[in-house]
């Protein structure tokens, strides 16, 4: 079959420990592409309305890309699905790394998991062997010493390997699951999800190949990508960055950004670059949301400047087909060697978001979650919050073996995630994430618990760039800031390749952005749309952000898979994915409006000092907009049932 | 149409170990054939075959190779751009990534398990900027 994809999928019951294949008719692919998009068509239809997401009927999709093998590049992404734990709704994970061409090799675009094993059990699979396996002696192990042994075991070349450590073990809602040694798919809480399917592990090493449609004409598009990616000129040293971010904030116009900047910087330093930058310019969020760029100054960000990152960085890190790298291995001189490069996300939630100036326990704690299989930006905004808490005193030393919870302690930081990890004491409270805690504390935390549905949501600050508001409330799979904002509209320069989309002009004055407009719905609209474009090819985001005229993902998706549709055309069909999982959590008895992020981000009341000072984000009426883009009720979010008819089956 | 073992097969049982996918079956002294809907078309079986009874899908007998002579890639790291599609694509996991040099921080592709590999190209053919070519060994002079 020479598409790009494998037009097949592996499903596994582990109650009745059936497994078998299923073909795909090559409308769904059409309709809504492969991988989070043939996601969302199958755990639509598979998943009973209102089942537990941590019984037997939720079901787990791993899924790879469209794009994934065929010599197109930044598309090593993989995804799960499931239905998240943690929020009732919608739940996907994206991860880097190598474990999406291993789906492919087997010869499936995706391959899902249904029932409860009552024993733990892991999933083997190659070329001839589709097992279940018993997995009683890696239970208990974290994510790396479960990879390491099951790589021993299975002894085959390229074997990959997705795992839960504890975290998942013990149900926690916010685990996730980890591949090449601690790259997480980390969000949704969907570690929990295998957790209580008793599944351990899955592990590939399938060897066949995947045929594109034209590959001469992907490595011709590839090539160029190839071209700007390599384009590195010398840049700045790395405490450079927070003035370069200052500017940004004072400046009363806004240089409409090209993503090849970004690119420049996450060649040089990976998402590090921004730990400066991104508070100085009041995109992170600081002390459980409440404190402002004043309170995380340049001294105070300093100790987690950029640089400090690649220099103790053993070597680069580049996941699947990706010609950046953005990724890293440092060592590290705590209780670990070695650790994946903590991401700017990570570095913000147990850093700025806590106060906590201390590197070296970032690093620590970095390498602790990853092996514990927990999501980082959910651990550390939980700690903030039992920071605030304490500070409130609704959480006392009392509930805390003596420890002081105050902020930027960075022995509270540690025993917080440690607990979490391990499910001790306030950690067993606290291992479910912020909505949880509050709901167990009472006493009012629920004002101190930063979430959108139970999702804690990303390090950007939803006053600076109101898109973030936006996407927090509204995605299906709510409080994910890798979804949209009006930044990466900019940078996605979409516009330049399709019709009838809005044009960002160079440079414009920044006080628009805060002004009520439909415009925010518009883009939000269009970013939402693209994002499944992209999850559906498996392209990594950092990628897209270099501009659409230089990565071509619509045109590989034609050469890929012999397709001649228009980029509008594939922006329907992002669209279509975007009513089917709104479909899927209307389903499951999902009020979208419930989904609205918590005040504070929202500048409810406004910060009276900092880069956001006086900011108010009226996501209400951005929310209503947003719908109504989408042809859903705007008073609600609900896709009517006829439309929900049609974009659900689909002729299919 | 995928590749097929004809009937002057002795049943040596060659290709059996060299097949990466572990598609081929036979009794020992009997012809062997190849499960069509696992075979990536290598070709590693035909270059081993003693008695070259494996065509290729065209029906062309492949030639047999000495093994030592067997083409291998060669990769070229300034175009490379350590994307690490053919460490994936290499069905015997014949090429590893290097350590790091000082000045650059990126791990490229080697050929680090050489004896593994089996000269299909694949690699060759999934580098998405040519880095990668194959060549014949070449025989050291007498001294
Ligand atoms: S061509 Fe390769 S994969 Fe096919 S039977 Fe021969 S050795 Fe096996
Ligand atoms: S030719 Fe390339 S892909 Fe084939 S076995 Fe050798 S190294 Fe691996
Ligand atoms: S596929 Fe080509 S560019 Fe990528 S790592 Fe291998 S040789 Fe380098």
């Amino acid at each position: 079959m020479k598409k790009g994809y494998m037009g097949k999928v592996l499903v596994v019951d582990l109650s009745t420990r059936e497994i078998w294949e299923e073909t795909i008719p090559d409308t769904v692919y059409k309709s809504y592409l492969s991988g989070m998009g043939l996601g969302a068509w199958m755990l639509y239809n598979r998943i009973p309305a209102n089942a537990d997401p941590l019984g037997p009927d939720n079901m787990l999709g791993f899924m790879s890309g469209l794009l994934t093998g065929t010599g197109s590049l930044f598309t090593g992404r993989w995804m799960v699905v499931g239905k998240s734990p943690l929020t009732g709704a919608w739940g996907e994970a994206n991860c880097g790394g190598h474990f999406s061409p291993a789906i492919k090799r087997c010869g499936f675009d995706g391959i899902f998991v249904r029932g409860k094993s009552d024993t733990p059990v892991y999933l083997y699979c190659d070329d001839h062997v589709r097992e279940i396996r018993d997995a009683t002696s890696l239970w208990g192990q974290d994510t790396v010493e479960t990879e390491n042994a099951l790589i021993k075991t299975v002894n085959r070349p390229n074997a990959k390997v997705a795992c839960i450590g504890p975290a998942g073990e013990s149900i926690s809602l916010i685990s996730g699951i980890s591949t090449d040694k601690g790259r997480m798919a980390a969000r949704s809480g969907l570690g929990a999800v295998m957790g209580a399917k008793r599944l351990k592990a899955v592990v590939l090493a399938g060897t066949q190949r995947i045929v594109p449609h034209n590959r001469d004409e992907i490595k011709r598009l590839s090539q160029i990508c190839n071209r700007w990616v390599q384009f590195q000129p010398p840049f700045i040293s790395g405490p450079l960055t927070a003035p370069v971010g200052a500017l940004m904030r004072i400046l009363p116009t806004v240089l409409t950004q090209d993503g090849l900047l970004y690119k420049i910087l996450l060649k040089k330093w990976g998402t590090v670059s921004m730990n400066q930058m991104s508070p100085e310019m009041g995109d992170s969020p600081i002390k459980n949301w409440k404190g402002t760029n004043k309170d995380w100054g340049f001294s105070k960000s300093y100790s987690s400047n950029p640089d400090v990152f690649t220099k103790c960085e053993r070597v680069k890190y580049h996941c699947y087909s990706c010609p950046l790298g953005c990724g890293g291995i440092c060592l590290t001189n705590g209780k670990y060697q070695e650790t994946h490069k903590p991401e700017y996300e990570t570095v913000l939630a147990l850093g700025g978001l806590c106060m906590n100036q201390d590197v070296d326990s970032i690093f620590y704690l970095n390498e602790l979650l990853n092996r514990m299989g927990m999501d980082s930006i959910s651990a550390g905004a939980t700690a903030a919050f039992a920071m605030e808490c304490f500070e409130k005193g609704i959480i006392t030393t009392a509930d805390t073996d003596g420890v002081e919870l105050t902020w930027g302690n960075p022995k509270a930081v540690e025993y917080l995630i440690e607990k979490m990890a391990r499910r001790e004491g306030i950690g067993d409270l606290l291992a479910d994430g912020v909505k949880v805690a509050a709901a167990k504390i009472g006493n009012g935390a629920d004002e101190y618990a930063i979430h959108a549905g139970g999702q804690e949501p990303g390090m950007h600050d939803s006053r600076n760039d109101p898109g973030f508001a936006l996407h927090y409330s509204v995605e299906p799979a709510p409080g994910r800031h890798t979804n949209g904002a009006g930044l990466y509209y900019e940078m996605y320069q979409l516009w330049k390749v399709a019709k009838g989309i809005p044009k960002i002009p160079p440079m414009y004055l920044k006080s628009s952005k805060y002004k009520t407009s439909k415009r925010h719905a518009e883009i939000g609209a269009v970013n939402s749309k693209f994002m499944n474009v992209i999850n559906g090819a498996g392209v990594c985001m950092f990628g897209s952000f270099i501009g659409a005229k230089r990565i071509r993902i619509f045109d590989w998706l034609n050469a890929a898979a012999g397709w001649q549709f228009t980029p509008e055309d594939y922006l329907e069909t992002g669209a279509r994915v975007q009513t089917l999982k709104q479909a899927f959590n209307i389903k499951h008895g999902i009020e979208p409006k419930a989904n609205k992020i918590t005040d504070r981000a929202l500048g409810i009341a406004a910060q009276t000092q900092g880069a956001n000072k006086g900011r108010t984000v009226d996501v209400d009426t951005m929310m209503a907009d947003y719908w109504e883009e989408f042809g859903w009720d705007p008073s609600t979010g609900k896709p009517s049932q006829e439309m929900t008819n049609r974009e659900t089956i689909n002729g299919i | 149409m995928a590749f097929n073992i004809i009937e002057t097969c002795i049943g040596c049982g060659a290709c059996i170990r060299i097949c990466p996918s572990g598609c081929i079956t036979g009794e020992k002294k009997e012809r062997h054939a190849i499960d069509p809907t696992l075979c990536m078309e290598c070709s590693a079986c035909g270059r081993i075959c003693p008695s070259g009874s494996v065509e290729n899908r065209l029906g062309q007998i492949i030639q047999r190779v000495k093994r030592a002579q067997w083409e291998k890639p060669r990769f070229d790291h300034k175009t490379c751009m350590a994307c690490t599609i053919c460490v994936e694509a290499c069905p015997t996991g014949a090429i590893t990534l290097g350590e790091p040099a000082s000045k650059d921080p990126h791990a490229y592709p080697e050929l680090g398990l050489e004896k593994r590999c089996i000269g299909c190209g694949f690699c060759v053919k999934e580098c998405p900027v040519t880095a990668i070519a194959m060549t014949a060994p070449v025989e050291a002079l007498p001294a």
